[in-house]
C-alpha cells in the first residue's frame, strides 16, 4: 500500500513547480497595499501579552515609574519605559493608557473581591466578574474571541506561549496563574489553554510543513510529514474505539485529548506556506534553555542566585521570534504570549541583581524602583517583538500596521481592598495597558488617559481593530481616542 | 537474537479468558465496563473502592516508562511535556488537563525516542526482538507488534489493533524499502496511543453500581506504577496473562517480590521527598545530593534492610554522611568518599528532622522561616489543616520590628500578639522555633543570622507540649499517633492519585490500624494497600 495521497500543494511542489505561498507578497496587493488585489482584506493579527507584575513597591507612595507625566504624542519615559526609546524608537508604535482600574469588592461589571492573586486575574483576561475570587476564567480570553471570528482562516487558529515555564516552588501550585487564555469546549463549558512553554517545540510546531528549498530534502520533508499524519490517523482511530468504554468523566478528559489531536491534524493537513518574501523558516534555537529549580526561599541573603530561573530571557527572545514569524507568514492571527505567571515566583537577579523572587521585589523589598527594573525588563522583550514586527515589510507599509498588540500587566498600585491599606501592589487601582501596532486605525504612539476605564476596555478596543466587533465578558465598549 | 516465528501464540494467550477478573474480557484488556448495569461479580463486602479516573502519566513515570521500555535513559519528558503541579504529589489525575503542548510535546517525544532508539543498533534489535529476512518480513513486524505493543499499552494488543500496527509498520517498510521505517512509525503511534499515554482502567461490572472489578492487566498496571513508579514488566505482564494477579493474595505476594527491586526504593524514596517536600533542594548540585543520598540511605536502612518500625527514620540516633556533608552539619568526618553511620551523640540531632534535606524545606526570605516550618510540620507530618490567612492580613510582610530588640523571636513574638493573627500563628511559629537552632541547610547555629546577641534557645511547643530541637521534636512524635495515622493517608493519596475521600475511609482506616499492630513496618503498609480488596477495584467517578 502506498503513503497517502499527497495535497495538491505538496503535489505542485512535487512536480518542481513554484507554488504560490500564502504570506503577503507584494503582488498580491492592491496599489494601496491595504487589501489583496484578488479582493480580499490584508490580514490583521492580534496578540495579547501578560506580565505578572505590578506598577510599584509596597508602601511606596511612588506609584509608578512608567506612566508619562504627558499626555498625547512624544510622552515622555521613565525607569520602566526607557527600553521604549531604542529599537528605533519603537515608542512611536507604542501607546500607553494609565488610569485604569478593574472594580474590587464585587462591585461592577468585570470585578472581583479582596484576593488578588488569584481573583483579579480573571476578570482582567476575560472581563468576567469573579465574586469568589476563584482562579480561572469564567469566559474566554480575547485571543479565543479572535480565534473564533478569524482562526480558522489560517493553518493555526490561535497561538498560546509561555516564557516562564516553571512554577518553580516544590510547595504549592499555580492553580491558574499560569493561564491566559480560555475558551469554550465542544460542550459549552470554559477550558483553559495551556501555554507552550517550549521554544523548541514551539519552533517544530509552527514550521510543520515549511518545505525545504533542496529537492531530496524536500522529498523526506513530504514523507515525514506522511507519518505524522499516519500516526496521528492512528491514535485518533483508537482514541474513537476507545470512547464508548470510558466512564462519563473519562469520556469528557478523553475528548479534550481528542480535540488537541483533531486540532493538530488540522494544522498538519493545511496547506503550509511557502518561505518567501519576509516569510522565512529560520534555524532551529536548538535545545531550550534548562529550567530553574526551586525557589522557595523567595529571596533575601542567602537566595541562591541561580534557582528558579530558566533563562526567561533567551526564552522570551526565542518566543518573540516564533511570533514574528507566525504574523508574517500568516501562520495564525491570534497569539496569547505569558511572560511571566500571576505571583511569578521566577528569580530576578539575572537583570537586575536583586536577589529575590519577582514577587517579592513587589513586596518584600518594596520599591517602586525595584518593580521598575523587573517592568523593564519584560518591556525590552515586548518592544523587540514590536520592532521587528514594524521592521518587516508588508504591501505600502509593515506587519505592524495590520497588528494589534495588547499588554496586561497583572496589578497596578493602590488601595489593597484585603487590607484596606494604601500604595499597594494587590490592588486594581491606577493600572496600566499597553498597546502597539496600528491595525484598523489604532492610535500609536501616543499616551491616553483611561480615565478608570475597565482594562477590558482596551481589549474590546484592540479587537475592533482587527475587526472583531465584540466585548470581552461584561465590560462594554471601547477606550475613546484609542481608535481613530 | 531470537528468529522470528508466528504470531498465533500471543493471539491464543490475549483471548484466554483466565486473564480476567470476573466477566472476562476481549482481549482488549481494558475489560467491559463503561456501561453502568450490574455485573455478576461481588464487590468487595467491606466498600472502601475509592474513585477513579484516566491518570496521565507524569512527567516522572513517562521518563521511567520509556526508560524500562526501550533502554532511553536520556529522561526526555522533563521541558517537553508541561509541568506536573505538585501539591504534595505530581500525580494527582483530576488536575491533568489535555492541552496542546502536551499533544505536541508527546509527538516529539515520540520521534526522538524512536529515532534514538534506531540510531542504537544492540538497542533498537533488542527491542525489535527479531531479525528480519527481508524489508517486509511480515511475521518479524508482527512478532515486534506484538511483543512491544503489549508491554507498550500494558495489556496484549487484540487481533484488530495488531493488524492495524503491523500494515501501518509494513507499509512504511515497504515504502522506504527499510524494515526499520515500519518500527518508527510503530513505535510513534505507540508511544501517542491514548492507553499508553493514559492509564486507563475500565474493569467489569459488579454487583453494586459503580464498581467495577479491575482485570489482572490493570491490576499489574496499578501495582506497577504504584511500587515501581514505571510500567510493569514483562515478567508482571505474564502474571497477569496467566491469572496470577487474580488474587488479593497473589497480588500481596507479587507485591513483595516487586519491593526488591531497586525502583521500589527510588519510590520510597520519591515518596518522602514529595511528601515532606525536599524532592527539589534550593542548594548547589554536590550538597543537595549529599542530603537527599544522606536521607536515602537512613529510609533503606530503616524500610529495606531492618524492616525496622518506620517511625524510627525520626528517631534515629546517627545517620549516613561523607566528609563533605559532616564538615557541613560540624559533624566528626567519617573519612572517605563514601557515606558512612556516623552516630549524633548529644548534639541534639535524631533522625529525619535533623537532616539538611527536611531542614532546607521552609525557609523563606534567605533565612529559616519559624511560621513556614511549623505550617510544614502540621501540614504534611500531622496532616493537620492550618486556616488560610485573614483576608486582611498580608502575608508577604515579614516580621515587624519589637520594642527594643531586632532578635527573631522578639519580633514574631510582637506578630503573634495581634489578635487576628494569633491564633493560627500559635499553631505553626512555636513548632518552628523549636528548630531554630538549625539553619536553612541545616547548620547549627547559636544565634540568629546576622545577629550574635540573639542567642537562640531553641525552645518549642506542639500542642502544650515542650521540646527543644529536631530530637525532642522526634520524641514527642512517637508519642503522638499523628505521624502514623498521617502517613498512610498520604501513601494512599500518592498510589491512588487523589486525596482520601469518604469513598476510602475504611480502606484507610484499616491500613491505620493494621500499620499499628504490626510494629509500623512501611514496607508492610505498602504490602496491606496493595493486599486489600478494595485495591482490585474502581469506582466511576461522579460526573
Amino acid at each position: 500500500m502506498a503513503i497517502k495521497r499527497l495535497h495538491r500543494r505538496t503535489f505542485l511542489r512535487g512536480i518542481g513547480g513554484v507554488a504560490v505561498g500564502l504570506p503577503i507578497l507584494e503582488i498580491m496587493l492592491n496599489d494601496h497595499g491595504d487589501a489583496l488585489a484578488f479582493g480580499g482584506a490584508v490580514p490583521r493579527r492580534f496578540m495579547v501579552g501578560f506580565h505578572g507584575q505590578a506598577m510599584g513597591g509596597d508602601g511606596d507612595p511612588e506609584r509608578d515609574r512608567y506612566r508619562p507625566d504627558t499626555l498625547g504624542p512624544n510622552y515622555d519615559l521613565k525607569q520602566a519605559t526607557m527600553p521604549l526609546a531604542g529599537y528605533g524608537n519603537v515608542k512611536d508604535s507604542i501607546s500607553i493608557i494609565s488610569n485604569l482600574r478593574i472594580p474590587y469588592n464585587n462591585s461592577g461589571p468585570g470585578s472581583w473581591n479582596t484576593e488578588f492573586h488569584l481573583g483579579a486575574m480573571p476578570p482582567l483576561l476575560c472581563g468576567v466578574s469573579n465574586p469568589d475570587d476563584s482562579s480561572a476564567c469564567r469566559g474566554i480570553t480575547a485571543d479565543q474571541a479572535v480565534a473564533n471570528a478569524v482562526g480558522t482562516a489560517t493553518p493555526i487558529s490561535s497561538l498560546q506561549y509561555q516564557v516562564q515555564p516553571s512554577w518553580y516552588l516544590t510547595d504549592s501550585a499555580p492553580y491558574g496563574r499560569d493561564t491566559i487564555s480560555y475558551k469554550l469546549d465542544g460542550g459549552g463549558s470554559v477550558v483553559p489553554v495551556l501555554g507552550q512553554a517550549s521554544p523548541h517545540q514551539a519552533y517544530v510546531s509552527l514550521f510543520t510543513g515549511f518545505m525545504p528549498t533542496d529537492p531530496g530534502d524536500a522529498e523526506g520533508a513530504i514523507r515525514e510529514l506522511a507519518k505524522r499524519k499516519s500516526v496521528l490517523d492512528l491514535v485518533h482511530t483508537n482514541i474513537d474505539r476507545l470512547m464508548p468504554r470510558l466512564g462519563a468523566v473519562d469520556k469528557i478528559r478523553m475528548q479534550r485529548h481528542l480535540d488537541e489531536i483533531r486540532d493538530l491534524e488540522t494544522r498538519l493537513a493545511a496547506i503550509p506556506p511557502d518561505a518567501g518574501g519576509q516569510c522565512q523558516m529560520f534555524p532551529d534555537f536548538g535545545d531550550d534553555p534548562a529550567i530553574g529549580g526551586n525557589n522557595n526561599s523567595n529571596g533575601g541573603d542567602g537566595f541562591d542566585v541561580n534557582a528558579g530561573y530558566s533563562d526567561e530571557d533567551t526564552r522570551a527572545r526565542r518566543f518573540s521570534d516564533l511570533i514574528h514569524m507566525a504574523f508574517t507568514c500568516d501562520l495564525t492571527r491570534s497569539v496569547a504570549l505569558l511572560y511571566t505567571m500571576a505571583q511569578s515566583h521566577m528569580n530576578v537577579h539575572s537583570f537586575t541583581s536583586i536577589p529575590y523572587d519577582q514577587h517579592e521585589v513587589g513586596h518584600s523589598v518594596g520599591t517602586t524602583d525595584g518593580v521598575s527594573q523587573v517592568l523593564a525588563w519584560q518591556l525590552d522583550q515586548f518592544a523587540y517583538l514590536v520592532a521587528k514586527l514594524r521592521d518587516t515589510p508588508e504591501g505600502a507599509g509593515n506587519v505592524l500596521d495590520n497588528t494589534a498588540m495588547v499588554l496586561l500587566y497583572e496589578g497596578g498600585h493602590g488601595l489593597d481592598p484585603a487590607t484596606g491599606d494604601e500604595n499597594r501592589t494587590h490592588s486594581t487601582e491606577n493600572m496600566i495597558v499597553t498597546v502597539a501596532g496600528r491595525a484598523g486605525g489604532m492610535v500609536a504612539g501616543e499616551h491616553i488617559d483611561g480615565n478608570g476605564m475597565h482594562p477590558v476596555h482596551v481589549l474590546n478596543t484592540a479587537m475592533r481593530a482587527v475587526g472583531v466587533d465584540e466585548d470581552l465578558g461584561e465590560v462594554v465598549g471601547t477606550i475613546p481616542g484609542l481608535l481613530a | 537474537m531470537k528468529p522470528s516465528r508466528p504470531t498465533a501464540l500471543w493471539i491464543a494467550l490475549a483471548l484466554a479468558p483466565a486473564c480476567y477478573r470476573g466477566t472476562g474480557g476481549d482481549g482488549g484488556g481494558a475489560g467491559e465496563g463503561g456501561a453502568s448495569e450490574g455485573g455478576e461479580v461481588p464487590a468487595p463486602d467491606d466498600g472502601g473502592v475509592g474513585q477513579m479516573g484516566m491518570r496521565r502519566l507524569s512527567v516522572d513515570e513517562y521518563d521511567n516508562t520509556v526508560r524500562d521500555l526501550l533502554g532511553d535513559d536520556t529522561r526526555p519528558a522533563a521541558g517537553v511535556l508541561p509541568e506536573d503541579a505538585v501539591d504534595p504529589f505530581d500525580n494527582e489525575f483530576a488536575g491533568q488537563i489535555a492541552s496542546r503542548p502536551l499533544i505536541e510535546g508527546l509527538e516529539v517525544l515520540a520521534v526522538d525516542i524512536s529515532s534514538r532508539l534506531l540510531a542504537d543498533v544492540p538497542r533498537r534489535d533488542g527491542v525489535v526482538g527479531c531479525m528480519p529476512m527481508t524489508d517486509t518480513d511480515a511475521d518479524c513486524m508482527a512478532e515486534f507488534v506484538a511483543r512491544v505493543g503489549r508491554r507498550a499499552l500494558r495489556r496484549p494488543l487484540d487481533d484488530e489493533e495488531a493488524t492495524r500496527l503491523v500494515d501501518l509498520g509494513l507499509q512504511y517498510a515497504e515504502d522506504d524499502s527499510d524494515f526499520y521505517a515500519g518500527v518508527d512509525v510503530v513505535l510513534r503511534a505507540l508511544l501517542q496511543d491514548p492507553e499508553f499515554v493514559y492509564r486507563i482502567e475500565i474493569g467489569s461490572p459488579t454487583d453494586e453500581a459503580g464498581v467495577f472489578a479491575l482485570n489482572d492487566f490493570e491490576v499489574a498496571t496499578r501495582l506497577a506504577y504504584f511500587l515501581w513508579g514505571t510500567t510493569p514488566d514483562d515478567g508482571l505482564l505474564d502474571s497477569a496473562q496467566s491469572g496470577g494477579l487474580s488474587t488479593s493474595s497473589d497480588v500481596r505476594s507479587r507485591a513483595q517480590q516487586m519491593l526488591e527491586d531497586p525502583r521500589a526504593l527510588d519510590r520510597i524514596d520519591r515518596f518522602h521527598a514529595m511528601w515532606l517536600g525536599y524532592y527539589r533542594l534550593p542548594h548547589a548540585a554536590d550538597l543537595t545530593t549529599a542530603m537527599r543520598t544522606e536521607t536515602r540511605l537512613l529510609i533503606e536502612k530503616t524500610v529495606m534492610q531492618d524492616q525496622a518500625d518506620w517511625r524510627s527514620i525520626f528517631s534515629a540516633t546517627g545517620t549516613f554522611v561523607n566528609d563533605m556533608l559532616a564538615t557541613h552539619y560540624g559533624l566528626p568526618a567519617p573519612g572517605g568518599a563514601g557515606f558512612t553511620w556516623v552516630d549524633y551523640g548529644d548534639s541534639g540531632r535524631k533522625g529525619l528532622l535533623s537532616h539538611g534535606a527536611f531542614l532546607s524545606v521552609a525557609g523563606k526570605f534567605g533565612d529559616t522561616s519559624p511560621t513556614q516550618r511549623g505550617k510544614l510540620i502540621r501540614k504534611r507530618l500531622f496532616c493537620q489543616a492550618i486556616p488560610p490567612p485573614p483576608p486582611d492580613v498580608n502575608v508577604d510582610e515579614p516580621p515587624p520590628d519589637a520594642p527594643g530588640s531586632n532578635c527573631k523571636k522578639d519580633r514574631y513574638e510582637v506578630h503573634r500578639s495581634v489578635g487576628a493573627c494569633y491564633d493560627c500563628h500559635e499553631l505553626m511559629d512555636p513548632v518552628g522555633f523549636g528548630l531554630e537552632n538549625y539553619d536553612q541547610a541545616g547548620r547549627y547555629r547559636a544565634t540568629d543570622n546576622g545577629a550574635p546577641e540573639c542567642t537562640i534557645d531553641g525552645e518549642g511547643v506542639v500542642d502544650g507540649s515542650a521540646f527543644n530541637g529536631p530530637a525532642g521534636l522526634a520524641d514527642l512524635l512517637m508519642e503522638k499517633s499523628l505521624l502514623d495515622t498521617c502517613v498512610v493517608s498520604q501513601i494512599y493519596s500518592f498510589a491512588m492519585g487523589h486525596d482520601v475521600a469518604a469513598d476510602d475511609e475504611r480502606f484507610v482506616d484499616e491500613l491505620t490500624g493494621a500499620f499499628a499492630d504490626g510494629g509500623f513496618r512501611f514496607d508492610e503498609l505498602v504490602l496491606d494497600l496493595v493486599g486489600d480488596e478494595a485495591f482490585l477495584y474502581r469506582r466511576e467517578e461522579e460526573g
